[in-house]
């Protein structure tokens, strides 16, 4: 891990188009103003690993195991507009 | 296309049809190219099928026919990607996991798919959303309490 120190206001460059900015440092918690291309996503460490472990998990899922899906539908009082989805052709 | 597909057995899908998502989903990053599939049993029930990737498909719901009173507030920078400037142009579907006690949704990371240029990409939501809410398996449990 490549550490540097930083004071506030200072910035880091990663690759040439992302560019980490100390905002703010309050006690021990550090805000930081992250610019990147609007396709980089940018995520608190944490949460992206939880989404993976989540996605992972989903991925495993067979149409079996989604059968109860079925009887689970809220019940409504009116008409809702479907999802879209796709038959394959 | 031809996919040939683990759940499905070999399928044709339009190229047209496909959906692409620039940064695939956090775990299948390489995964970008999807066919949303219809679940031939549940017609709440949608399969996004990986094209590259036969064993790889992830079960999707319209939220609301089971969290009716969901909503998301998703900020314009998870929005801009893909080129969209309001949530009402989308299509948001959720995914569906299991844990333990039986399916989940994940409410925090929804799916957002820009109908449009038919691709997409999965967003943080804003706020205190679980991603593993749990689907009861029996929601007739409600009605006894008339």
């Amino acid at each position: 891990m490549l550490v540097l120190s930083r004071q506030r206001d200072e910035s880091i460059m990663i690759g040439d188009s992302i560019v980490v900015t100390i905002v703010d440092i309050r006690g021990d918690k550090v805000r930081l103003g992250i610019n990147a291309p609007a396709e980089i996503p940018v995520h608190r460490q944490e949460v992206y690993e939880a989404i993976q472990r989540e996605n992972l998990r989903a991925a495993s899922l067979d149409p079996a195991e989604t059968q109860s899906l079925g009887g689970m539908t809220a019940r409504r009082g009116g008409s809702e507009q479907p999802s879209s989805k796709q038959q394959p052709r | 296309m031809r996919i040939n597909t683990t759940r499905f057995g070999r399928i044709d899908v339009d190229a047209a049809d496909l959906l692409t998502f620039p940064s695939g989903l956090p775990g299948l990053e390489h995964c970008r190219e999807w066919a949303l599939l219809a679940d031939a049993d549940n017609d709440a029930l949608g399969w996004l099928q990986s094209t590259a990737r036969g064993d790889v498909a992830i079960a999707v719901v319209s939220p609301r026919r089971f969290v009716p009173h969901y909503q998301v507030r998703i900020p314009r920078s998870e929005l801009t990607p893909l080129r969209l400037h309001d949530i009402r142009q989308a299509q948001l579907v959720v995914i569906v996991g299991k844990n333990a006690t039986g399916l989940t949704l994940n409410l925090k990371a929804p799916i957002v798919i820009n109908l449009e240029e038919r691709t997409g990409r999965q967003v943080v939501a804003s706020g205190d959303l679980p991603m593993a809410h749990q689907l009861d398996p029996n929601p007739t449990a409600l009605k006894k309490s008339a």
